[in-house]
């Protein structure tokens, strides 16, 4: 796990993270990244065993601390129209935004 | 003493006596802001003028007319002799991470500088609801990626009332500033690796991250899921306490808010540390420097803080507690690599919704199309921290790497967790009810000092991240000062809702430097500002 | 001349009939809402937001996993999909993916030709909806209203051997989800959405070829044909000597043609991982078991007992047992009734039906109740009234919802058995139409109809037929 990330791996996260960067900025992120990576490989060294298994939240959530699921009751939302309001382009209630890239047809 | 100086709780009892109007309040906290604020954070501040470094600028936008109408009716209420509720009259910002409903909760961003949230945040809601003057929103780092504030697009960034030259510590950097220098009481932050208790200690105020889970999200912009917590910055333990009653406990809009009592705060915080075990260990007195290119040294902490821990340690002893050293925390140092893995990766995916389509920043260039639309929105809305932290969590996620990165820190986790496990187990090695620790590796550095250097930067949290991995809560208390004369935060770390022992230990480490020259200290801002 | 066996698998998407949406108190079914009014901070992916599970998903989606075969886990997790796409509000759907609500199972599949094909289900699990776009003149219209539905997602093996069998299951499945109640399973509607994964093989081999997916299939009949025109398109390419790929393919309606798809989204890696803001969905012992007693018995189980223990032909049983209200109406008047079965199953299969269809009711809307159907019959085999009456009585009994005696009652249309009084109404027929007389023993036999008709008519339809019959031989010789 020494690797660093190169220009080409780089490019591609920017694209798949819907970026685009100028040529400072991305030979910055790429240098930070790559520091990071260093911090980030101390954690290849540590004796992991199979049995220690992976916490997606520190507390225990018991079953007697957990919130349960909601009733299926219907309370609509007082001001829809101001979540609208809050959109860059509105057409006859729809959000309006470019089209789609060209999908290939044959 | 002005009345924008006196705590919540001394503010409360003249305004039940009468003997204050929340009006006046009020009146005396908005003399302070124009005092000492300065310009507000703004997209385009333009040249730097010469107040600008003398000023605090806490704050990005204000709730004044809001406040005024609140404070009235309080006034009425008490007049009426009905109960206007816990935080009634009390001046109180709020970190611009919130959703507060007819403000602009911008996330310190470009991207959200438009927003307009339709809808408030619970805590915010409940503070509110307890009669809370909310003066304003108070400046972050973007997003709140970062231990300094200097990454909001909101610029100036804040200043440390202590030293204007100096950071305030971040993310909740307005936050802390803003309840240092007087412009509020209180404060609502969030602490994610430790973003209320790292600009508490730097701007010697308290600030505690309660449990995961003790205090709803409901209306938290979010940064990394598992691991965000609101929580209150004030100036005295008590405050703290009396905030975090009226924030905590469940929340239908939050399936993650536990389904924990709320217990008294208050009640118990006169009770001392008599038979109560707390414990220190040696890795929290040695932290990890980071080099410019990114290799890490290890090395002690500076001796000041050290001292200011093993001062409280002593003082604790002598009021009854037991003090309990070589507690070993092996796992400490990886929670700075993990929470690179882990928190990034959480803040991609919840950075996703940024996209320019349905609220935010679109970009007003033409574009070919959506895919277009969306990069060049990203691109010009997000700064460079947002934008580092989605590369690192698209890198760390990919399907080819996240066995060796993402699952692997999610499996470290589990072993910081048992670390704290160990030592607070009641029926293990250390029995321990609290573990004290320095809160931060050093004490505030200088504005543009150590902004550029991420990883740098992030080593500023790594003796509060730990706790944030675990959930535990923690809280930091202000220790006096070092030679430079800037604050020393100590902390405390305690089991799963164990906020009110914590704060009771807090109280009694108050009372026990109550008369130390150290707190009778101002804030450098006050001769600033004259 | 190889002779080639396709390989088919589906994937079905099932709109959950919940009151509200997954993860919001928003209405699940906007059908008919404007654009964007059915939507609230959390369905449209607003900043800050959380989800917060709806039980009645999990429910709903347990009945199914059951009525599948399927083991439900008692511990399952929520996991984020992210990829970009603007029906998307939060740039990730929540779904489940390595750890879901149920795995395993299968549904059996009764073919018309007489063998049964078993689909096995490879994935079980509960995800949110996305928002609906539309094209409109070079840019895209964007509707969240239908953000945040709870879906159902199955994924079957890749068992199925036709058009005509993936076209049964989806029968099958659609008859079962409206019987238990859990989908409304319209799939012009959207309730029930279904993609197909089609590839070829040498038959008997055991391996499998590349395979196309097939989008964009809005009915059970478009899935039948699409998949039809893509097997023998795949045999053509492959006998020309030319490899199939992995494409995507868009089926188009109105051409009825299949046009090749190339869409980002499907090349993406969705980076899943545990959704941090939801807690494993926890289904303990009790509320399995509550929810379990929910099932009910299920189409094909009924149908067989139906054929078994009612003597009903197959035929019969498939119909009755088609649709659950029509179904369950059948046994209450069967059990009203307690004659034989058949009898029942053929006043409901023509006459009730019929009404059914005309008014565009369902038999659980009916005013007239499966004891009234009984007490109809009833009445007919006692000869009490004749056939025709009973058929009018049904229409009375629905228009008034009153009980059938009662109706007989008041309006007296008891038969005439009163051999005097259909005598003499016979007599004037006969003498009013001689030329009728005439033909008929003349030899135009077939005229007895139109004289039964005729006593029928002037007695208002109220005279026994049969008995009629008999006096109209005896007199016309």
């Amino acid at each position: 796990m020494t690797e660093t990330i190169p220009p080409d791996v780089f490019a591609h996260l920017v694209g798949l993270a819907a970026l685009e960067l100028s040529a400072a900025e991305a030979e910055y992120l790429r240098q930070q990244l790559n520091n990071q990576l260093k911090a980030i490989h101390e954690l290849a060294a540590i004796p992991l065993d199979e049995t220690v298994p992976v916490t997606s939240h520190g507390v225990p959530y018991t079953p007697e601390i957990s919130p349960p699921p909601r009733a299926d009751e219907w309370r609509p939302y007082p001001n829809p129209e101001e979540i609208l309001e809050q959109a860059p382009l509105v057409d006859d209630g729809y959000v309006v935004v470019p089209e789609i890239p060209h999908t290939d047809l044959e | 003493m002005e009345l924008c100086d006196l705590s919540a709780l001394e503010l409360s009892r003249l305004l039940r006596r009468r003997e204050v109007s929340a009006q006046e309040i009020l009146d005396s906290t908005l003399e302070r802001i124009r005092a000492v604020d300065g310009r507000p954070g703004t997209l385009e501040p333009g040249e730097a003028l010469p107040e600008d470094a003398r000023r605090i600028h806490a704050f990005i936008s204000f709730t004044e007319d809001q406040a005024r109408a609140q404070a009235q009716a309080v006034d009425r209420q008490l007049a009426a002799g009905e109960d206007p509720g816990l935080l009634a009259g009390i001046p109180f910002t709020v970190k611009d991470i919130f959703c507060v409903r007819g403000t602009y909760s911008t996330a310190a961003s470009r991207i959200l500088a438009n927003f307009r949230a339709p809808y408030t945040a619970t805590p915010v809601e409940r503070m509110l609801a307890a009669g809370g003057l909310m003066i304003g929103k108070v400046n972050l780092d973007e997003f709140t990626y970062g231990s300094s504030n200097e990454s909001s697009a909101f610029q100036p960034s804040p200043r440390n009332p202590w030293n204007l030259d100096r950071v305030p510590g971040g993310s909740s950097g307005g936050s802390a500033a803003s309840v240092a220098a007087g412009e509020a009481a209180l404060s609502l932050g969030t602490d994610t690796a430790g973003s209320i208790r790292q600009p508490a200690a730097f701007c010697g105020v308290v600030g505690m991250k309660p449990t995961y889970g003790r205090v709803s999200r409901y209306g938290l912009i979010a940064f990394a899921s598992s691991l965000d917590c609101p929580g209150p910055l004030a100036r005295t333990v008590a405050d703290a306490a009396l905030m975090l009653r009226v924030i905590a406990g469940p929340d239908e809009h939050d399936g993650t808010a536990a389904l924990v009592e709320v217990p008294d705060y208050l009640a118990e915080l006169e009770r001392g540390v008599r038979g109560l075990r707390i414990g220190l260990s040696p890795d929290y007195f040695r932290i990890t420097a980071p080099n410019p290119d990114g290799s890490l040294n290890e090395e002690p902490i500076a001796p000041e803080i050290e001292r200011a821990v093993l001062d409280a340690a002593r003082r604790l002893r002598e009021m009854g507690a037991e003090i309990i050293e070589d507690v070993p925390m092996p796992n400490t140092r990886y929670g700075i690599p993990a929470y690179f893995v882990i928190s990034r990766v959480e803040a991609a995916s919840n950075l996703h919704r940024y996209d320019g389509a349905k609220y935010g920043y679109r970009t007003p260039d033409p574009v070919d199309d959506l895919h277009a639309m969306y990069r060049r929105s990203r691109a010009q809305g997000f700064g460079l921290q947002p934008k580092l932290r989605i590369l690192m969590g698209m890198y760390v996620s990919a399907a080819q790497y996240s066995a060796q990165y993402y699952r692997r820190a999610l499996r470290v986790r589990t072993l910081i967790r048992r670390d704290f496990d160990r030592i607070f187990d009641p029926s293990g090695p250390y029995r321990l009810n609290a573990l004290l620790t320095p809160t931060t590796p050093t004490t505030a550095f200088g504005m543009g000092a150590v902004y550029g250097d991420s990883v740098l930067m992030q080593y500023a949290d790594q003796l509060t991240v730990p706790s944030n991995h675990a959930g535990i809560p923690g809280v930091s208390l202000p220790a006096g000062f070092d030679a430079a004369g800037l604050p020393i935060g100590i902390q405390l770390l305690g089991p799963d809702f164990s906020e009110a022992d914590l704060l009771r230990i807090g109280r009694a480490y108050e009372l026990a430097t109550a008369g130390e020259p150290w707190r009778a200290a101002r804030p450098a801002i006050f001769d600033a500002a004259r | 001349m190889t002779e080639y066996e396709a390989v088919i698998g589906l994937e079905t998407h099932i709109q959950l009939n919940t009151i509200t949406k997954i993860f919001c108190a928003c209405k699940a079914d906007s059908w008919f809402d404007p654009p964007n009014t059915n939507i609230c901070p959390v369905c449209t992916g607003l900043p800050g937001v959380l989800p917060v599970l709806n039980r009645a998903v999990v429910e709903k989606a347990v009945l199914l996993a059951a009525a599948m075969h399927s083991e439900v886990r008692p511990l399952s997790f929520f996991d984020r999909k992210n990829y970009f796409y603007p029906d998307l509000p939060k740039g990730y759907q929540i779904s489940q993916y390595d750890c879901s609500l149920a795995a395993g199972g299968y549904m059996d599949v009764p073919m018309p030709q007489g063998y049964v094909r078993r689909v096995n289900i490879h994935k079980l699990h509960i995800e949110e909806d996305a928002g609906k776009t539309k094209n409109a003149g070079g840019v895209r219209l964007i509707d969240f209203n239908r953000c945040g539905v709870p879906l159902v997602e199955m994924v079957t093996g890749p068992d199925l051997r036709s058009g005509d069998e993936a076209a049964q299951y989806l029968i099958r499945l659609r008859q079962l989800l409206r019987w238990l109640g859990v989908s409304e399973a319209d799939m012009e509607k959207g309730h029930l959405r279904c993609d197909a994964n089609v590839s070829i093989r040498p038959r008997g081999a055991d391996y499998l070829n590349p395979k196309t997916e097939i989008k964009n299939v809005n009915s059970i009949d478009a899935v039948r044909e699409a998949i039809t025109r893509e097997i023998e398109r795949q045999i053509h390419e492959t006998e020309a000597g030319r490899r199939i790929e992995a494409w995507t393919l868009d089926w188009d309606e109105e051409t009825g043609r299949l046009s090749k798809m190339r869409s980002k989204e499907t090349e993406a890696d969705y980076r899943y991982f545990r959704e941090p803001d939801l807690l494993p969905v926890r289904l303990d012992d009790a509320w399995r078991d509550a929810i379990l007693a929910q099932l009910p018995e299920l189409p094909l189980a009924r149908r067989a007992r139906f054929m078994a223990d009612y003597g009903l032909p197959e035929y019969d049983a498939e119909l009755l047992t088609g649709e659950r209200g029509l179904s369950d109406y059948f046994e209450s008047a069967v059990k009203a009734y307690g004659g034989d079965p058949k009898r029942i199953s053929n006043w409901l299969l023509n006459d009730v039906m019929r009404m059914l269809n005309d008014r565009g009711m369902s038999a659980s809307e009916l005013k007239i109740t499966p004891t009234h159907l009984a007490e109809i019959v009833k009445l007919v085999d006692a000869d009490t009234i004749n056939t025709s009456t009973g058929k009018a009585l049904l229409v009375k009994v629905q228009e008034s919802g009153r009980a059938p005696a009662e109706i007989v009652q008041a309006e007296g249309l008891a038969q005439v058995k009163d051999d005097a009084a259909i005598r003499a109404v016979v007599e004037a027929i006969l003498q009013a139409n001689p030329k009728e007389v005439q033909a008929y023993r003349g030899g135009k036999t077939t005229l007895m109809g139109w004289f039964v008709g005729q006593v029928m008519r002037q007695m208002k339809g109220k005279a026994d037929p049969n008995l009629a019959r008999r006096v109209l031989e005896e007199l016309l010789g």
